[in-house]
């Protein structure tokens, strides 16, 4: 018998209303904003609409890398602590998000519901990247690279304990984080999984140079300042890569700064080496690499404030479907190249 | 744990009324939003809302 309601996470979801909402037409997705690109994703709210805490959220490798029943078991025994708070007044609410509907994008609406298809989580994100494209107010750098990987700032989590931190190393340490600790506030919000932990760590800036965060220590308050290093936003986009354009059709590696040396290259530049080449680039004609090419520069540019690699500065500065100059250097020898990126058939 | 094992444990019987599903022993599920809210406000209950891409 599924959840059946005499198992201890039955005994917890007895005392819940329970919900499950498998199309996202007419939902507010302003209220329940979170990175579009998890599937399956929870919230603990009341009956007037006051978001207690979020349980979801995930990494580069797979959806369920942060979901264990145990955490959840955790996320619905704080939730109901939560709820008697409010019952006692003593859990204001905070301003509610200006409300959003997917009814608001019409790319959305003609691709999905206009013909009876279901408004897919992922993408509600997708296209509202292509509407703030278009009307020019896309960060591309934030909505590119959403969810940044905690690991790494160096913090390390006990993942069905939630927030309990299980190692640290890196710029957490150096803030004083320590392993025991649990994580209690992120920039001044009280988070209480990580999925509350994941969604105010990506509000910060991706320039900003460093974050303060709160832990529990022995029953304590600690706060923290972490030194945020370069491209601290930096992940793998393998599960999002269709979400900003345009595509590049290549992955690339940076290569060290005595690899770019030795080339005669820049050493803060981003040279790169190719190592992965999508087969649709032959089919598009969209560039000749081969795995191993090595990228020195980008329509007579070799370096760049944020890019650290080609495919980073290709997906930063050009438009999809412009043709750049690319130099590769391939056995030895530099030869130019045309390259021409791809858009998503669904946004042409 | 992983998202398959989570589905199945929060799994409600595909066609099942929320009252079937009480009435069987599992946690009942509403589909509806609204009903949703209303019934919390009735019980004075918390809410589990999940949002999942297929059922």
């Amino acid at each position: 018998m599924l959840s059946p309601t005499d198992s201890s996470r039955g005994k917890l979801l007895s005392q819940y209303v329970t919900v499950r909402i498998i199309r996202m037409d007419g939902v507010d997705i302003g209220l329940f904003d979170r990175d579009w690109q998890n599937p399956i994703y929870f919230f603990i709210l009341n009956a007037d609409e006051q978001i207690y805490l979020r349980y979801g959220g995930r990494d580069e490798t797979a959806v369920d890398s942060h979901l264990t029943l145990e955490s959840l078991e955790l996320a619905l025994k704080e939730g109901l602590k939560l709820h008697e708070e409010w019952k006692a007044g003593r859990l204001p609410a905070p301003p509610r998000p200006k409300p959003d509907f997917p009814e608001n994008y019409p790319a959305l609406v003609e691709r999905t519901s206009a013909h009876g298809a279901c408004v897919e989580c992922h993408l509600i994100g997708d296209f509202k990247a292509l509407q703030h494209e278009e009307e020019g107010t896309l960060d591309k750098l934030r909505e590119m690279y959403r969810s940044p990987d905690i690991r790494t700032i160096g913090i390390h989590l006990d993942i069905p304990k939630g927030l309990l931190v299980e190692s640290v190393e890196g710029p957490a340490a150096a803030a004083g984080m320590e392993p025991g600790d649990t994580i209690t506030h992120v920039e001044g919000k009280r988070v209480y999984t990580f999925g509350d932990m994941q969604y105010e760590y990506d509000k910060v800036d991706r320039a900003a140079t460093e974050t303060h965060w709160s832990v529990d220590r022995n029953g304590k308050p600690v706060d923290l300042t972490i030194e945020l290093p370069p491209r601290f936003w930096l992940t793998n986009l393998v599960h999002r890569h269709w979400t900003i354009e345009p595509r590049p059709y290549f992955r690339t590696k940076e290569l060290t700064p005595e690899e770019k040396t030795a080339l005669g290259l820049p050493a803060d530049g981003f040279a790169s080496r190719v190592t992965y080449v999508d087969g649709v680039a032959d089919l598009l004609g969209s560039h000749e690499l081969k795995v191993g090419d090595i990228i020195a520069g980008v329509n007579g540019v070799q370096k760049d404030p944020i890019a650290n690699t080609a495919e980073l500065y290709v997906r930063l500065h050009t438009k999809s479907g412009e043709a750049s100059k690319l130099d590769v250097i391939r056995d030895g020898q530099h030869m130019e190249m045309k390259l021409t990126t791809g858009r998503m058939g669904f946004r042409k | 744990m992983r998202v398959r094992e989570l589905a199945l444990l929060l799994l409600l019987v595909p066609g099942a009324s929320f009252a079937q599903q009480a009435e069987d022993g599992l946690i009942g599920w509403f589909e509806n939003y609204d009903e949703a809210i209303a019934e919390a406000k009735k019980t004075g209950k918390p809410i589990f809302l999940e949002f999942r891409c297929s059922p």
